[in-house]
């Protein structure tokens, strides 16, 4: 534990593997997880929209899990391995529900992102070839204040079309 | 950002979480899967000074021992929509599990017993685990106790849990295999329910309505069901009785009271109906 000068709040250290590099940032232990992600690791994809677990835009995937990181504290994720949104793309290349998600225009405004993109990978790992419903059904925790939804399910339609047509590795 | 300010423990046994109580007597919250204690805090509704965090505590496992299928108490959604032994003894825990509210993040989030604890009147979990005759295994300053039937809620929100206690699992006697139902009434996929019937329709046969009351509802069902045929007549007259048994309908943003008395009746009868239509196993 260390003591920062500004007002008269404890930080303490938290350290992550966040989207593939060891971090250490000293933070208020009062701070949920996405307010250190986004305030004190600069990692801002995660949004904070509802902050009661319905709205999904602060969604990152936490040893595995894909995560409300408004639900956890920050400091119960110390030794975890995060990935957010800004760390899918590999070789500055989006993944293939990014770029699905890009080319059929899934989001105006983009603050729903984090949750629609990381529920359509859960899906299409575990669901090559999901009807609407499935599709519905895989967001639905997941509010777009935008969009209707309506690009949002045809992007992922077409990322698990795209997805079906890659040669699996191994 | 929580306002005040609190100790954040994660303790790595059920003695250490139990120690860490009893020195916090009535200023310390649990956490099971933080999808509702954590954002209570956030919402400042809650001022603990203590935050107990069972996610190290080794609670999450869910195993069969002697005929008895345990579920941790941080067992989440996601890990009993995935285990073989719930699907194969539990199946109407699973078809709970997923159909809840909040989308993959809250299945892999939040856990059955952490629900089963918060007893609030419109979670999915409280019915369906008493509709499994669960027992809860709860342990103490005084050792463990296990507590089953209506003595699992005592109130809205209220659980039968005393200061100082954690639930460490529910077990759940694996019976021979026999039809079962849930049926969920909610307005959208993003609301909590407004109510539920779960019925198991073994040896002893069981319904319990959710969300329709402070605390879940054992419809007295009598000889209506038991060892008999479900049949146009015997579902009719269990209807009959689940409707009759809400004498104090719950009342919430989500519905009136005169609401909820409305559907308990057709929330069982579709519970009862798809148990009906189940193949014979």
């Amino acid at each position: 534990m260390s003591t920062t000068e500004h007002d008269h709040s404890t930080t303490t250290r938290l350290s992550l593997n966040l989207d593939g590099t060891d971090r250490t940032a000293d933070v208020d232990p009062r701070s949920l997880l996405v307010e250190a992600l986004r305030d004190d690791f600069g990692v801002t994809a995660p949004k904070i929209g509802c902050a009661t677990g319905d709205c999904g835009a602060c969604t990152s995937r936490v040893d595995g899990q894909i995560t409300k990181t408004c639900l956890r504290l920050a400091v119960s994720a110390e030794g975890s391995q995060i990935v957010t949104t800004q760390g899918l793309a590999e070789d500055g290349e989006l993944d293939v529900v990014q770029q699905a998600f890009w080319d059929e225009q899934a989001f105006q405004c983009g603050f729903c992102l984090s949750g629609m993109i990381f529920a359509a990978s859960e899906l299409l790992a575990e669901n090559p070839d999901p009807s609407e419903q499935d599709i519905r059904w895989a967001i639905s925790g997941n509010l777009c204040r935008c969009t209707g939804y309506e690009a949002i399910v045809a992007a992922v339609r077409t990322a698990a079309a795209r997805q079906r047509e890659i040669p699996q590795r191994g | 950002m929580i306002a005040q300010p609190f100790v954040y423990h994660a303790p790595t046994s059920v003695a250490e979480a139990i120690e860490i109580l009893a020195e916090n007597p009535g200023t310390s919250r649990v956490i099971g899967g933080g999808t509702w204690v954590v954002p209570e805090c956030n919402r400042d509704e809650s001022r603990p000074a203590a935050l107990v965090d069972l996610r190290r505590a080794g609670l999450s496992g869910i195993d069969v021992v002697d005929g008895v299928v345990c579920v941790g108490a941080t067992a989440t959604y996601s890990a009993v929509m995935s285990s073989p032994d719930v699907a194969r003894h539990l199946p109407l825990l699973a078809a709970m599990a997923s159909g809840i509210t909040g989308g993959r993040q809250i299945q892999s989030q939040g856990t059955v017993g952490g629900s089963v604890v918060a007893a609030r009147p419109s979670s999915d979990a409280p019915a369906a685990v008493a509709a499994l005759d669960a027992t809860l295994v709860v342990a103490g300053p005084d050792g463990e106790r296990r507590v089953t039937g209506t003595g699992m809620f005592a109130d809205a929100s209220t659980s039968c849990l005393r200061e100082g206690e954690i639930l460490t699992r529910l077990e759940f006697t694996v019976r021979p295999a026999a039809r079962w139902g849930y049926y969920k009434l909610k307005r959208s996929a993003s609301s909590w329910p407004i109510a539920t019937a779960a019925c198991v329709l073994g040896e002893q046969p069981r319904l319990v309505l959710g969300g329709v009351s402070a605390t879940p509802v054992h419809v007295d069902l009598g000889s209506v069901l038991a060892g008999r045929p479900l049949t146009p007549d015997t579902i009719e007259e269990a209807v009959r009785r689940a409707a009759d048994s809400v004498s104090t309908p719950w009342e919430d943003e989500l519905a009136p009271a005169t609401y909820r008395s409305a559907v308990a009746g057709p929330v069982a009868r579709r519970a009862l109906e798809m148990a009906a239509h189940q193949e014979e196993s």
